[in-house]
């Protein structure tokens, strides 16, 4: 349905851009727009990468892999005039908790709603949500600073460095005393420590917690983990965007929308045309080799897809120096999660609450407790997959119809942990996999019995799949783990932050790059606005 | 009634040490000591008529350069060794290492195992040796209030910074890389060997409620070598006489048995203290060795303390995390894998993913089916802590959990007792047979004997945010929101482990009151 396989119009760029993802289409797209010649080539049949749609059952359409919009930032979709194209996000109005004593948790958007539910477990914890959630949003103003620019360099002497530096210390300013120490701790703490500084109910905390630990390989109980809480409240400073919401056609309506535009801006976009290398001369990036031989001429070389792949496959360590190998080969990725989507012929029916309702239009967690979730990383850290996985579900079907036939329904479930590394080694997942998805059907089913004789046709992704069939190295996500020593400038190795590489002419502007994974846009519009400043040809 | 100028609560070392110091600039100085003994966690203590313990603290390779100096500790006896001392590493499957102390043997040593790791570990120490610098700033200067960074002078930032950058680019982004991390990834980078990597890693977790896969475990390993000197002769007790023997000389008075009930505190300022007694003494300040959730929310009365301040003491984190096992031996210990030579340390881990599952248990409030152990044996340095020809075995056992499930009770102690005979056993053939006695001390005992809140040896968790703002902002050099009232202890700046150093910082920053 998005396949535009064709050959190249021309046989040499201003830019050629590896990676149909969306950070690659948001790159393409703000070059274009600035007037450059820009071919993105991706390998798969479809546009998107792991922001994808496919039809995968007759008449169910999934979002493969990532499943919520959560991040991507609005000045984008404003700069690229992305809703002209198709884009529509649909805000999750829900985050359902269900708990295996038969009680469950429904954190709703109406305040006074999420109280009194939160009060029955804790009239405390009921009463300091909304604070909590008031002082992550001003931190999220912090957050939004780095997100939006490329990394502070904090070693730099260089005069835009510094004021860089200072722009972001006037944020931190603007905070009281309380605020900044939170902020502090916010940075350094794990996410379970620092929502003990908050609340006392496990059933809340559980569930806040695992917001730290997505898409990482560490547990809640990891310090470094709780900035990532952050993102929960991303969504609400900008005012027009909800926290959470799904884009109408599933995440792949994303991609599209955004290949759309970058084509409006006169941008090609070519699908099946997978890169072999890059093609380097004299020290500099010159084009790339696609697989069949064909050889595209290009002024820059931008990169897509994860440094680890960038560097070590499409470039070639000849072309790198020691140190600089030395730096991505200890690059981590290690993917920690899998995914399993279900077709379904009706609705799961919760033994928590029963029947349909809106508890099941957001997310649902299977998350009850801190001790379950680190007892599920505990057996990932041992090289096996968690017999009772943390779920992050979700029901798209219910409040965007185009996806499943009348009264059928997709769920996707998002898995961890499931270690890239598993004892046997990685290469042994396939014969793996369906236990693994066997875990993921019981679990969920544990909650809402009658799930398993719904299930019309089922996938399992694990992160083999995800390296195999997405070209993610160690099936990880976020192209490579966020963890503190592997952000801002030392994102993807140090010095290198500003997507810029080793090899001139060559740049990054996937996951890879700062500020890191998750449906945003940033990686790839930063990468451009950087590209087009630098003056370059 | 006489008044002192300054009064020490806790005669452990750093309370000695701050003593000590503040006399020696003629403050008149009263240390209270709880206990009937001085030295707190490095006391010696008598668990069997005529054995008793090295202490609690094994290592003291942190004794700060400056504190011997300042006090003058080699006039008082205390001897520096000529190097720290040897580690060895123990495997389950009677695998084992000796990382020597002296760092040229150890290389030699290590080449007995792997070339790549000697020539690596060299390559380590080399990185080490030149990041130290910064790091032993941090360690032994007043800590940057990161929470106000506007408070910082512009000569103290840019000093700091310009020391960064004299590292050059490349140790500079690395140095800035490496605190986050966690032990297990930062040794995996330099080292195969596993037990030279357990062997190395336990310092960075010991005492803590992380793993070696815990990111900022590293920053406990970078700070820990920076500061690891050669330690001192006799170990804790003979630090602590040493001390003792300093801060009289300097005039320093010093009362045990003597328990601090409440700080006294009128008007916002300290006053002085009542002790058990019901004796009130004054004092123009207080210095609190103990740790700060005792100094703070349990000496002072409800209310004193600013509500601000109270709470963000709460959230300091304390579960303690370390067992202790004494036993009293009626000959010198052997271990199988060196029967010919005098073990003074050794530690158990067969590779690091043993001891994060031994650490899993703390998490699950559980005794962890394997244990980690750091086995000293304090009679190798101390003879005359047993009887001639005996021996006395300091074990730690790391990642006890403080809230045990259901409770810490003697059939608890008992198991714990047992598992770690049972390791012992494999590692010392037939040392079951030669126990005369034994002690079990868990954490809720060791919060009981020695007062530490939560029976943590570090007075709080040794976590990358506590470590840069230590206890809390407000009590962040020494100084608290009460007028007068200091603290001195491990739960201050830079932490815990026999270093002196928060009662040197302390000490230094009470001169100007």
């Amino acid at each position: 349905m998005n396949a535009k396989s064709s050959k190249p119009s021309r046989t040499s760029y201003d830019d050629i851009v590896i990676g149909g993802g969306h950070n690659g289409l948001t790159c393409a797209a703000y070059l274009a727009k600035a007037g450059r010649k820009v071919l993105v080539l991706e390998r798969r049949h479809v546009l998107g990468g792991a922001a994808v749609s496919e039809e995968l059952h007759p008449g169910f359409t999934f979002s493969v892999c990532s499943y919520v919009v959560s991040l991507f930032r609005p000045h984008i979709i404003r700069e690229l005039g992305l809703t002209q194209h198709g884009l529509q996000i649909i805000p999750l109005e829900a985050s359902f908790l269900p708990l295996p004593d038969g009680d469950s948790l429904v954190r709703w958007s109406d305040a006074e709603r999420t109280r009194r539910e939160i009060a029955r477990f804790s009239p405390r914890d009921a009463d300091t949500y909304p604070e909590f959630g008031l002082a992550m949003g001003r931190l999220a103003r912090f957050a939004r600073h780095i997100i939006d620019h490329p990394a502070p360099e904090p070693t730099s002497f260089d005069p835009r460095d510094l004021m860089q530096l200072l722009r972001l210390g006037r944020v931190l300013r603007d905070f009281d005393g309380d605020l900044r120490y939170l902020n502090f701790k916010l940075m350094t703490m794990s996410a379970a420590d620092f929502l003990d500084l908050w609340f006392e109910s496990g059933v809340l905390k559980a569930p806040m917690s695992v917001s730290g630990i997505i898409g990482t390989f560490l547990g809640v109980r990891s310090p470094g983990t709780a900035y990532v809480l952050l993102h929960h409240y991303m969504g609400e400073i900008d005012g027009a965007f909800r926290a959470w919401g799904f884009s109408k056609g599933g995440t792949g309506g994303l991609s599209l929308a955004i290949a759309s535009a970058a084509e409006g801006f006169g941008a090609e976009i070519l699908t099946e045309a997978p890169v072999e290398r890059v093609l380097i001369k004299g020290g500099r990036a010159v084009g790339v080799v696609l697989d069949n031989g064909d050889e595209i001429r290009a002024k820059q070389v931008i990169s897509g897809v994860d440094p680890n792949r960038t560097f070590l496959r499409l470039v070639g360590e000849d072309h790198l120096d020691d140190e600089f190998t030395q730096q991505i080969r200890r690059y981590k990725l290690r993917g920690s999660s899998g995914k399993v989507n279900l077709a379904v012929d009706r609705l799961p029916n919760f033994t928590s609450r029963p029947g349909d309702g809106p508890h099941l239009q957001g997310d649902i967690a299977i998350a009850p407790g801190i001790d379950y979730l680190e007892r599920a990383y505990d057996q990932a850290k041992y090289g096996d997959f968690s017999e009772r996985p943390y779920l992050n579900v979700v029901i798209p079907s219910l409040v965007d119809p185009s996806v499943a036939p009348p009264g059928k329904h997709v769920i996707s479930c998002f898995v961890q942990y499931a270690p890239y590394e598993i004892k046997e080694g990685p290469e042994f997942w396939p014969q793996r996999r369906e236990a693994f998805g066997d875990a993921v059907v019981d679990t969920l089913a544990e909650y809402a019995p009658g799930l398993k004789e719904s299930i019309l046709y089922r996938q399992v992704l694990t992160p083999w799949d995800l390296e195999q069939d997405f070209g993610l190295t160690e099936g990880n996500i976020f192209h490579g783990e966020l963890s503190l020593e592997q952000l801002l400038f030392l994102r993807p190795a140090a010095g290198w932050s500003r997507y810029r590489t080793p090899v001139r002419n060559l740049w990054l502007c996937g996951s890879g790059a700062h500020p890191g994974g998750g449906i945003m846009g940033s990686p790839g519009e930063l990468a451009a606005k950087t590209l087009l400043k630098s003056g370059v040809s | 009634m006489s008044r002192y100028d300054v009064i020490v609560i806790g005669a452990g070392h750093n309370g000695l040490t701050a003593a000590a110091l503040l006399a020696k600039k003629g403050r008149k100085v009263l240390v209270l000591e709880r206990r009937d003994v001085v030295g707190g966690l490095a006391a010696a203590e008598e668990f069997h008529p005529g054995y008793r313990s090295g202490g609690l603290l094994h290592d003291t390779t942190g004794v700060r350069k400056a504190v011997i100096r300042e006090l003058e500790l080699e006039k008082h006896g205390l001897r520096t060794r000529p190097h720290r001392p040897d580690v060895l590493a123990l495997g389950d499957d009677g695998q084992s290492l000796l990382v020597r102390g002296d760092r040229v043997k150890a290389v030699e040593e290590i080449d007995c195992v792997s070339k790549k790791d000697a020539w690596r570990y060299a390559d380590y120490h080399a990185f080490v040796d030149r990041v130290r610098p910064v790091l032993q700033q941090f360690l032994n200067e007043p800590p940057l209030d990161l929470v106000n960074l506007e408070t910082i002078s512009i000569r103290d930032g840019l000093g700091r910074g310009l020391k960064l950058r004299r590292l050059g680019r490349r140790d500079m982004m690395e140095l800035m890389r490496l605190p986050p991390m966690c032990v297990g990834d930062w040794l995996d980078e330099w080292f195969e060997t596993d037990l030279l990597k357990t062997a190395m890693a336990l310092p960075a977790v010991a005492g803590t409620f992380m793993g070696p896969r815990s990111p900022s475990s590293n920053m406990n390993l970078l700070l820990w070598e920076a500061a690891a000197g050669p330690g001192v002769v006799g170990g804790g007790p003979a630090l602590i006489a040493a001390l003792e023997a300093a801060a009289r000389a300097q005039g320093v008075e010093i009362r045990t048995g003597a328990t601090v009930e409440r700080i006294v505190v009128d008007s916002g300022a300290v006053k002085g203290v009542v002790v058990a007694s019901g004796e009130t003494i004054e004092a123009g300040a207080v210095a609190a060795s103990c740790d700060p959730k005792h100094a703070m929310l349990g000496l002072l009365a409800p209310g004193v303390l600013p509500y601000r301040a109270a709470e963000r003491l709460r959230g300091f984190r304390t579960r303690g995390t370390t067992a202790q096992v004494l036993l009293a031996l009626d000959s010198v210990p052997r271990f199988a894998a060196l029967p010919d030579e005098t073990v003074e340390l050794a530690r158990t881990g067969s590779n690091m993913l043993t001891i994060e599952r031994a650490f899993d248990a703390v998490k699950y409030r559980t005794i962890a089916d394997e244990p980690v152990l750091e086995i000293a044996v304090p009679t190798v340095v101390a003879p005359d802590l047993a009887p001639a020809g005996h021996a006395v075995l300091s074990v730690l056992v790391h990642f006890t959990p403080y809230d045990l499930e259901p409770e810490w009770n003697d059939a608890e102690r008992e198991r714990l007792g047992d598992r770690v005979m049972a390791i012992l056993d494999r590692h010392l053939p037939g040392v079951s047979s030669n126990v005369v006695a034994g002690v079990v001390l868990g954490p809720p005992d060791i919060e009981k004997r020695y007062g530490v809140t939560g029976g943590h040896i570090h007075h709080g968790e040794h976590a990358l945010d506590q470590l840069l703002i230590r206890p809390t902002p407000e009590c962040l050099r020494y100084a608290t929101p009460i007028e007068g009232l200091y603290l001195c202890g491990s739960g201050s700046h830079p932490g815990g482990g026999l270093t002196c150093a928060p009662g040197l910082g302390s000490g230094l920053e009470m001169q100007h009151f």
